[in-house]
């Protein structure tokens, strides 16, 4: 009878599982993915997985044992960084990737928090995010069944499901492959299949509650209902977007990280909510193909807030009375924020005090010009940038300037649909600029001349083919006269010289007459098709390139 | 069922082990009972006899005082000594030594059994507090007093037989073989109340004792509604059971009574109709034995007073080394530091568990953020933070908590990975809570 412990304060039970036992299950329902990336990608899956685990153990175990602190390996959460960090990476990335990402999730993202528990961002997916910010690592997918080598990678990329969904067009996988895992991405999130089985696993278990993936997987599922591209099945769409990148993976296990995720259960479902939006949100207008990462990390920022506002409701108090308590609560903090008028009598003074401004008036007028120095110049620095940026960048600009030039090709050119720049230079051609079709097959060139018209300088655009027939002319700039010179540069009268060769004269045999009224212009435009009908008969292509001087 | 409670666990039942012994009384009679002054919430009762009186079975011992409830003898016999001994609650008090002299002699002043369509409301109150019933699980509070400010204000009895502790099978085997008697008594004390309905609510793990009732009510035609629920801890907590019978809830700092409800644990009733129907005093109740350390597990009815060790003896002693003993169940019970003391009004069970059986306690290791102790709070709670407010010495956060909810039902401690004493903590918080000051 004395064999009985002091008296303890109940309950006498409690639930046989233990954070380490969590993570040991974490790692279990982790283990059919890892197969079947070893399946896929053959064994250097295995290694660069390996590598990530020791890594991560290593990094915990250095750090708390030069900090002097308890050495926490053994609780295993460590391990599921590795795991989770390896099973997020390509199996092409090359060894010292986990390494580096294991270090700075463990030590970074986890250790300068305070270890477990304390870490405001998921360490695995952040070590992953910053492997994702290296060059080229993270677009180069090695396609399914092309087993690697362990050393030595030589990579024959595939195009991931997603690449083509963020073109709005559906992936050649079908879905039964995409279930299966039959496609190029990172190692843990190709197996759609495992990843689900895993997470049933974790269900079963009570590791981790249902409603933070369900959550996420609802919101991409509907945002992706909603928003499908024109002419494709809804149903398959969403389906594609659901097993096509790494949504899966982070929904299932990223967001499930019980340390930055909510823990009321309010806050987990509007965490998924987040979640979900901010993914498909990424995906659809982020130049990356997949946006979970980024939005996973993104809502654990959010974590405290959503914590915050997700705190049960009292109980015994009902839905209504609590909401109507909040917002009486809000009005009360909003009561609190006064406006204050801004003082503006200040600079009426003047005008108020009824005396002429005198000699310490402007005085004060000129200290507070002066003060005003400052702002102007930055106000000007800070417009002369933007508008430099403007200049550079203006993507308007550019794709009108673009869509101008598609236009006076069609104009000149029927045949061709690319324009590309030559190298090629004649004296009298402001510009050569070749024409090719769609299959890449050259049509023949554009030449901007010159020539002297009525009013000016009239400068157009002469399109010749490789026969040195004239396919087009357009005129891009020109002072003639409104009324009468313009008549000889309407459409029809232009089209008069397509299919000609040669000289053009204006009478007689291989002639365009003059547009009556308009003479002195039809004849610039004459001469102006002739030097272009010269130049390019001049031009001998297949010779080294022959640059004209001027 | 509409209605459910939020959160709780669920640990495992282990009742299988006495689930079908049915109530027995003890291997031999203890040679001494030890009746505690302390039997209610209130405070002590005052004792009405003297050393060297001779007293018989259901005799007055003690009356009402300022507070306290009536006893009576469970035993005949000779009162030897009125003085302090260990009490089941923790600690020593006052109690009764009684002699017993195996006769069981009937006391001659017994108050006349009723008719069950006599009793009315005050006749009702009297025999209850002339009976001296409590609480008979929990709060022990006195029984009479309940009925009386729930006369006419409550709409519906709930009989409480949701045994949700693990191990414990004492209301299921009273449920199972008196379940007559707890109808009619459930009918009449609902009548008297004027409540439009007496419910029954059972757990998924007493199908047995629902087929019985269910074929009861179905030849009678019984006012009593039945409701069985799936198990669930802490289903049979006040709150959660009326929340899960009618939807409502109590509201902050109310009790049953403002939700129109009135609760009774199914003992309670059982005494409460005995003393009605055959004028006997509440000198016995049934107690469940049992643990992974008994020898032979069994349910008992036994009188109060009785030692804890005499029921151990009676259910055949330790078959290995006990690691806990605890009454009232593993998960709000009290544990004890030895069996010297008695059975009292509200002790349902005497649990024994092995090393094994039982979780080893420690200091815990460090919070996850798992949220499991949010999403198992039954009272809408959040300990994890209550516990890092508490830890940060922030005040006006833990105020913010609503930490005097806390019914102490010991979900969050029961479900936490990282083995925190989060019960301990909402007791620390509340307690830091009242006491004030600017630091905690």
């Amino acid at each position: 009878m004395s064999s009985c412990s002091p008296t303890r304060l109940p309950p006498q039970l409690r639930q046989p599982s233990t954070t380490s036992a969590m993570m040991l299950d974490v790692l279990i329902a982790l283990l059919p993915t890892l197969g079947m990336a070893v399946f896929f990608f053959g064994l250097r899956a295995l290694a660069v997985t390996a590598v990530s685990v020791a890594a991560c153990i290593l990094s915990e175990s250095l750090y708390r044992r030069l900090t002097h602190q308890s050495d926490t390996t053994r609780d295993l959460s460590a391990c599921v960084t590795g795991l989770l960090l390896g099973l997020s990476l390509p199996a092409s990335s090359p060894y010292w990737v986990p390494i580096l990402a294991g270090a700075f999730a463990i030590i970074v993202v986890k250790q300068f928090y305070g270890g477990l528990g304390k870490n405001f961002m998921n360490p695995a997916l952040a070590g992953r995010m910053l492997a994702a910010t290296l060059p080229t690592l993270m677009t180069n997918w090695p396609a399914p069944f092309q087993r690697l080598s362990l050393v030595g990678v030589d990579v024959v990329s595939a195009a991931t499901p997603l690449s083509y969904l963020q073109d709005g067009t559906l992936p050649p996988q079908s879905l039964s492959q995409l279930f299966l895992g039959q496609r190029g991405g990172c190692l843990g999130e190709v197996s759609s299949f495992m990843l689900l089985a895993g997470f049933v696993y974790l269900l079963a278990r009570r590791v981790v509650p249902l409603r933070i993936s369900a959550a996420y997987l609802g919101t991409a599922a509907l945002v992706a209902l909603l928003f499908h591209p024109q002419g494709s099945n809804p149903l398959i769409w969403v389906a594609y977007q659901l097993l096509g990148g790494g949504l899966l993976l982070g929904a299932l296990f990223f967001a499930n990280d019980p340390t930055t995720t909510p823990v009321t259960p309010r806050g987990q479902v509007a965490f998924g909510v987040g979640c979900g939006l901010l993914t498909m949100l990424l995906r659809y207008h982020s130049s990356y193909p997949e946006g979970v990462g980024w939005a996973i990390l993104t809502m654990n920022c959010l974590v405290w807030l959503l914590d915050r506002l997700g705190l049960p409701r009292r109980f015994g108090v009902g839905n209504f009375a609590t909401t109507r308590a909040f917002l009486g609560q809000v009005r009360a903090s909003l009561a609190q924020i006064q406006f204050v008028k801004p003082d503006l009598r200040r600079h009426f003074d003047w005008i108020k005090s009824g005396k002429m401004p005198g000699e310490d008036h402007l005085d004060q007028i000129r200290a507070q010009a002066r003060a005003l120095i400052p702002f102007a110049l930055t106000l000007l620095v800070t417009g002369a940038m933007i508008f430099s940026v403007h200049q550079l960048t203006d993507l308007d600009t550019a794709r009108a300037r673009t869509q101008q030039q598609q236009q006076l090709l069609s104009q000149v050119m029927p045949a061709a649909s690319i324009a590309s720049e030559t190298p090629y230079r004649a004296s009298g051609a402001l510009s050569i600029t070749a024409g090719y079709t769609h299959a890449g097959e050259l049509v023949g060139y554009c030449v901007e001349v010159q020539s002297h018209g009525f009013g000016g300088v009239i400068t157009m655009v002469v399109g010749v083919d490789l026969n040195g027939e004239v396919t087009g002319v357009a005129v891009t700039n020109h002072s003639e006269t409104s009324t009468v010179g313009t008549r000889a540069m309407t459409p029809e009268a232009l089209r008069r010289y397509v299919g000609l060769s040669g000289t053009i004269r204006t009478s007689g045999r291989n002639s365009v007459d003059a547009v009556s009224g308009a003479t002195a212009t039809s004849e610039a435009i004459t001469a102006g098709v002739n030097r272009a009908l010269a130049i390019i008969a001049n031009l001998d292509p297949e010779e080294d390139i022959s640059y004209v001087e001027e | 069922m509409a209605h459910t409670f939020f959160g709780g666990v669920f640990p495992a039942t282990r009742k299988e082990s006495t689930r079908r012994k049915p109530l027995a009384q003890l291997s031999q009679p203890p040679r001494e009972v030890a009746i505690p002054l302390l039997m209610c919430s209130d405070g002590p009762s005052v004792p009405v006899v003297r050393p060297g009186d001779p007293v018989s079975l259901g005799q007055v011992i003690a009356r009402r005082g300022d507070c306290g409830v009536a006893i009576h003898a469970s035993v005949s016999g000779r009162v030897t000594a009125i003085q302090d001994r260990p009490h089941p609650w923790g600690g020593s008090s006052p109690a009764i030594l009684i002699e017993n002299d195996g006769q069981n002699t009937p006391c001659p002043q017994r108050p006349q059994p009723v008719e069950a369509q006599n009793v009315e409301l005050p006749l009702l109150l009297e025999r209850v507090q002339a009976a001296g019933i409590v609480g008979m699980r929990g709060e022990a509070a006195p029984t009479w007093e309940k009925l009386a400010r729930a006369a006419g204000r409550v709409d519906t009895l709930i009989v409480n037989v949701a045994e949700c502790e693990p191990y414990v099978t004492a209301d299921y085997r009273l449920l199972l073989e008196r379940s007559e008697k707890i109808l009619l008594g459930a009918s009449v004390v609902a009548r008297c109340l004027g409540a439009q309905r007496a419910v029954i609510v059972t757990e998924g793990d007493k199908l047995r004792a629902v087929e019985s009732l269910e074929r009861r009510l179905l030849r009678r035609g019984h006012s009593v509604q039945l409701c069985t629920v799936r198990t669930r801890y802490p289903l049979g907590a006040e709150k959660q059971i009326i929340q899960t019978v009618t939807g409502r809830e109590v509201p902050p700092g109310g009790s049953a009574l403002d939700a129109s409800c009135v609760v009774l644990n199914v003992a309670t009733l059982y005494a409460v109709q005995d003393a009605l129907f055959r004028g006997r005093p509440l000198t016995h109740r049934a107690v469940t034995v049992t643990g992974g350390a008994v020898t032979r597990p069994r349910n008992l009815w036994v009188p109060i007073g009785t030692p804890l060790r005499i029921l151990l003896e009676s259910a055949g002693g330790l078959r290995e080394e006990a690691d806990l003993m605890l009454t009232g169940g593993p998960m709000m019970g009290v544990a004890l530091e030895e069996l010297d003391a008695p059975v009292i009004k509200d002790t349902n069970s005497l649990i024994c568990l092995t090393a094994g059986e039982r979780k080893p306690g420690g200091s815990g290791t460090t919070c996850i953020r798992c949220g499991k102790c949010v999403s198992c709070c039954p009272m809408h709670l959040a300990p994890v933070f209550v516990r890092q407010a508490l830890e940060a010495g922030d005040r006006e956060r833990l105020a913010k908590y609503r930490v005097e909810d806390c019914i102490s039902c010991g979900c969050c401690s029961f479900i936490c990975p990282a083995q925190l004493p989060l019960v301990e903590t909402m007791i620390w918080a509340r307690a830091a809570l009242e006491e004030g000051g600017d630091r905690l």
